[in-house]
């Protein structure tokens, strides 16, 4: 949002005086509001309005407007004057009731790897018979789209917050604000529901090969994916090899198609915390993560061993996200929710 | 949603609406405006739009700072000075055209529209008719969708913005009223106001010359309006004083000396009854004052008589201003004249006009008296073949000897000053007064328009025992002008001839109710001063009233009006009063075991029951239909009866 409509410096990048004061007041709202339960509806007394950069240039104006209506006597001037006054008492008041009674409601985050934003999505509900315009959601480093409730409708608006690292990410504030109906005001409320999305190690970019698949005969094959049996083509994924790329068929059709060998079907693939080719933990995190998301593509089963914690081999949605979710948590003392 | 480079991508929604105030702002200033800035302004407008509809690219920086010099240059050069309402809205025009070629985001139309405020605003401060309040209500209305639009989302459309920006500025409209009506006037101007130079309005002005004053008898201009309390004067004693004047240089009268004389009234004895109006003056851009013949009072602040009794104020006039004043139609004006002063009006210049100087001393040796010399002059004027005319010929070096034995045509002034010069040359003191005579009732509104066309001229002579007499030398060539007042004179008469044809009554009629709505108009709305103000908070009950309590009044009311808008927003804006439905909903959601996802529709969620719930289909469309219209339907107990007893009702 462009600095005129909201002349004070926001969130903990702004240095000085005016962050230190912002930080106050965000704790002052929070302390008068405690934490917000899941669902919540916006009372008068949480909805705060102030003017916005174009509001002063707008109250300036108007009081210079005054100045000469006076100095000219011009009665029509006054009255120019006395308009332009009035719509902005009515906007200042439009401005607040624009967003009061709104029902917000926590609407999920889908776990991301760490270094993708997490897009946490809050459903706003208007319950009132009047449409609600030019309504947004914003945190300290985002703001989502703008959009209008017409009355008993809900829009889900998305808040994407940049991860870092693993873990829990965690929403402590957000705001739902307004700038309608002239943005003269900036009217806001501060939630502070206490939100938290899961955020899976970083994707390993150059991970090294997965290791050897143990076959249901026990013998240790040269490659996860046996090259010996051709199975069948699928869509080519990210991290399959090029190796196996059909070049002949994508010359044909230009379609990216991978060879897909009947030796995988047959194995099961441990993948080892402790045998991982890497010194850093969080470099192994990622490069089983690559191997999970890998192995997941090409629908082979596949086990975890971390220290403490076994998944046997599967695949599927739930393996996924069991492991993705030791992963993520491993290490931390954070237990879920 | 894909952005032309430079711009927001968004401008097509709003930018019709800008381009349209900004123009409705403009309107009325064209017909002031230099022929190319107007140009310039649709050249810049109608180029913006097609940029931003074809999505092109914006002219280059250079280009742009090209044209902006050459534009301000161009104002520079068209007007003299960079002050004053006339180059104030020129250069308005030019930066909205030049702002207008930089737009590239929203934020820029912010400017845009506060240039289209300011440019409603000095149009104002021009002119205001009547139809300057609808003006200024509907431009502020466009201006303020304009604003709506800016910030509109795609799926808002400009009629609802219109809609929501009508609503608004009708919740403001009585704010603004009341602070219109309560906000304390003040009499003097904190700066001095810029004279305008550049439309100058026709009027008297402080000299004459043979053709001034006719060169005014076509205008339909109203001089001022007089309202009087209670006696009317007849045609022939309305004679509105303004100038005197008394130098002489055998072509052009000059030598108003407006000067405050604080003896001048005491000179004046007064004989009969007073006679009391109201004068309403348009702006002259001059200091005098006119009033009835000789003014005893007047309440026009620092306004003061000069020696010659006539009125002027320290500052011109350059607003409408209306006085109440005080008149004798019968008086002895100056019977003391000291013989410097008596020197002062028989002087005249050396060998001009050298026949009228001969005539008169024949003229005055025959009638033997000043009385009878007068009259003979005046009889001459009446007999011999004198012409009253709008069009006199012109006049060479001496117009006096010129008019008097060769033209023979003449106006007003042509009379007055021949006059003038008789009275002199044969020792009589004399002087020429500038000012109006007549005026026509506005049987409408019970007042007496005095137009420029009503502007005359005409001689006092100063007789030993009697002082300053009126002698008016036109009403012995057109009594019907002095008797009938001037159209009469004009229209009626003589001036078919010159291919004027009378309007018909019954437009002339629809003239003068137009005229009594405007008056009023500038009475109540124009006029509303300090004075009026008081006027109306007394009889609104307030006690010597005073900027103070007006201003406590203004806060008190504002206050009030703001907490009513606020309830009446509260209102609209109401969330259903119970939250009964919802959480008997609830309870149903629950008891489906189907899962509601975050934003689904009551209805949606139905269908879904319907295939997923172990619950009779007529019971969810029962409780969707009782829930639908509990909780958005008209209020109504029944229906959320209906909801409680089929919710109770599930297994």
């Amino acid at each position: 949002m462009s600095s005129i409509l909201w002349p004070f410096p926001k969130g903990r990048n702004s240095p000085g005086i005016a962050a230190a004061a912002n930080r106050r007041v965000q704790r002052w709202a929070k302390k008068r509001q405690g934490t917000d339960p899941t669902i919540t509806r916006l009372q008068p007394g949480r909805v705060y309005i102030l003017p916005t950069g174009v509001g002063l240039i707008y109250a300036l104006m108007s009081f210079a407007m005054l100045l000469g209506s006076m100095n000219y006597n011009n009665n029509l001037s006054f009255v120019l004057t006395f308009m332009l006054a009035g719509l902005g008492f009515v906007a200042m008041h439009q401005c607040q009731r624009n967003l009061v009674g709104l029902e917000m409601s926590f609407a999920g985050v889908e776990p991301v790897f760490a270094g993708q934003s997490a897009q946490f999505r809050v459903a706003v509900s208007n319950h009132s018979k009047s449409a609600r315009h030019g309504v947004m959601l914003y945190s300290d480093e985002s703001v989502s789209d703008v959009h209008d409730l017409p009355p008993g409708e809900s829009k889900v608006f998305t808040l994407a917050i940049a991860t870092d690292n693993r873990g829990w990410i965690q929403l402590e504030r957000f705001g739902i604000r307004t700038f309608f109906p002239f943005e003269l005001f900036r009217s806001w409320a501060w939630l502070h529901m206490d939100l938290r999305g899961l955020v899976y190690p970083e994707v390993a970019d150059d991970a090294p090969q997965p290791p050897p698949t143990q076959s249901a005969h026990g013998h240790r094959q040269h490659d996860a994916r046996g090259e010996e049996d051709f199975a069948g083509l699928r869509r080519f994924h990210d991290g399959d090899s090029p190796r196996h790329v059909a070049w002949k068929a994508f010359a044909r059709s230009g379609q990216l198609l991978s060879k897909q060998f009947a030796g995988a079907d047959t194995s099961s693939q441990w993948f080892d915390f402790d045998a991982v080719p890497a010194d850093d933990v969080e470099l192994r995190l990622s490069i089983l993560t690559r191997w999970i998301i890998d192995t997941d593509r090409s629908r082979a089963d596949y086990g975890l061993r971390l220290p403490g914690q076994e998944f046997s081999p599967a695949h599927g949605e739930a393996q996924r996200r069991q492991c993705l979710e030791a992963l993520a948590m491993y290490g931390l003392d954070g237990a879920h929710g | 949603m894909a952005k032309p480079r430079g711009t927001d991508g968004s401008l097509l929604t709003s930018l019709p609406w800008t381009l349209a105030a900004l123009a409705f702002a403009l309107a009325p200033h064209v017909q002031f405006l230099p022929m190319w800035i107007t140009g310039a302004f649709i050249i810049c407008a109608a180029w913006r739009y097609v940029i931003e509809q074809r999505r092109r690219p914006l002219p280059s920086t250079w280009f742009r700072a090209l044209l902006a010099l050459t534009c301000f240059v161009g104002v520079l050069a068209t007007y003299s000075s960079v002050s004053g309402v006339g180059p104030g809205s020129a250069l308005l025009a030019i930066m909205a055209a030049l702002k207008l070629l930089e737009t590239r985001k929203r934020r820029d139309q912010f400017v845009l529209l506060f240039i289209s405020i300011f440019l409603v605003m000095s149009s104002l401060l021009r002119e205001q008719y009547l139809w300057s309040l609808p003006y200024l209500v509907l431009a502020v209305l466009l201006i303020m969708t304009a604003w709506l639009r800016m910030s509109a989302t795609e799926q808002e459309s400009a009629s609802r913005s219109f809609r929501t920006g009508g609503r608004l500025v009708l919740y403001a409209l009585p704010l603004a009223l009341a602070m219109w009506v309560f906000f304390p006037r003040i009499a003097t101007p904190f700066w001095a106001v810029p004279i305008d130079t550049s439309s100058g309005t026709s009027g008297l002005s402080d000299t004459m010359s043979p053709g001034d004053i006719s060169s005014l008898s076509l205008s339909d201009a109203v001089a001022f309006r007089v309202a009087f309390d209670a006696t009317i004067p007849q045609p022939k004693d309305r004679y509105w004083r303004g100038l005197v004047l008394h130098r002489f240089n055998g072509r052009t009268w000059t030598g108003n000396e407006p000067m405050a004389d604080r003896s001048a009234r005491d000179n004046v004895a007064v004989i009969g009854d007073p006679v009391a109006y109201t004068i309403t003056l348009e702006p002259t851009r001059q200091q005098w004052v006119f009033a009835l013949d000789i003014p005893y009072t007047w309440s026009l602040p620092r306004t003061s008589m000069g020696r010659q009794y006539q009125l002027a104020r320290v500052q011109p006039i350059d607003q409408r201003v209306a006085y109440d004043a005080v008149s004798y139609i019968q008086y002895r004006a100056g019977v003391e004249l000291a013989d410097m002063y008596h020197e002062w009006y028989l002087r005249l210049p050396e060998g001009s006009n050298p026949q009228t100087a001969e005539l008169a001393q024949q003229m005055y040796a025959a009638a033997g008296s000043r009385a009878a010399y007068i009259e003979s002059v005046l009889q001459k004027f009446h007999q011999e073949e004198y012409f009253y005319t709008l069009e006199p010929p012109a006049l060479g070096r001496d117009p006096v000897d010129e008019f008097l034995f060769g033209t023979r045509q003449g106006f007003c002034e042509h009379y007055a000053s021949a006059f003038t010069v008789m009275m002199r040359s044969a020792g009589i003191p004399a002087r020429i007064v500038l000012g109006y005579q007549g005026g026509e009732m506005n049987p409408v509104g019970e007042y007496l328009i005095v137009r420029q066309s009503d502007a005359h001229a005409w001689t006092e002579v100063w007789i030993e025992g009697v002082g300053w007499y009126r002698v008016d030398p036109t009403a012995a060539v057109a009594p019907e002008r002095i008797d009938a007042g001037m159209s009469a004179a004009m229209f009626d008469g003589a001036a078919a001839a010159w291919g004027l044809s009378a309007p018909s009554e019954f437009l002339h009629n629809l003239g003068l109710s137009w005229d009594a709505i405007n008056a009023k108009w500038n009475d109540l709305v124009l006029g509303y001063g300090p004075e009026n103000q008081n006027k109306l908070m007394e009889w609104l009950g307030m006690e010597d009233p005073d900027w103070r309590k007006m201003m406590l009044t203004l806060i008190g009311i504002v206050i009030g009006m703001v907490i009513l808008i606020s309830l009446l927003l509260t209102l609209r804006y109401r969330a259903p009063r119970s939250d009964r439905a919802a959480i008997l909903y609830r309870t149903f959601v629950r008891k489906s075991g189907v899962l509601q996802t975050i934003g689904e529709t009551p209805v949606a969620f139905a269908a879904k029951a319907h295939s997923g719930s172990m619950l009779d289909d007529d019971a969810i469309d029962a409780i969707t239909t009782a829930y639908l219209a509990a909780r958005y339907g008209i209020p109504d107990p029944q229906s959320l009866q209906q909801l409680e007893l089929h919710v109770n009702q599930l297994p």
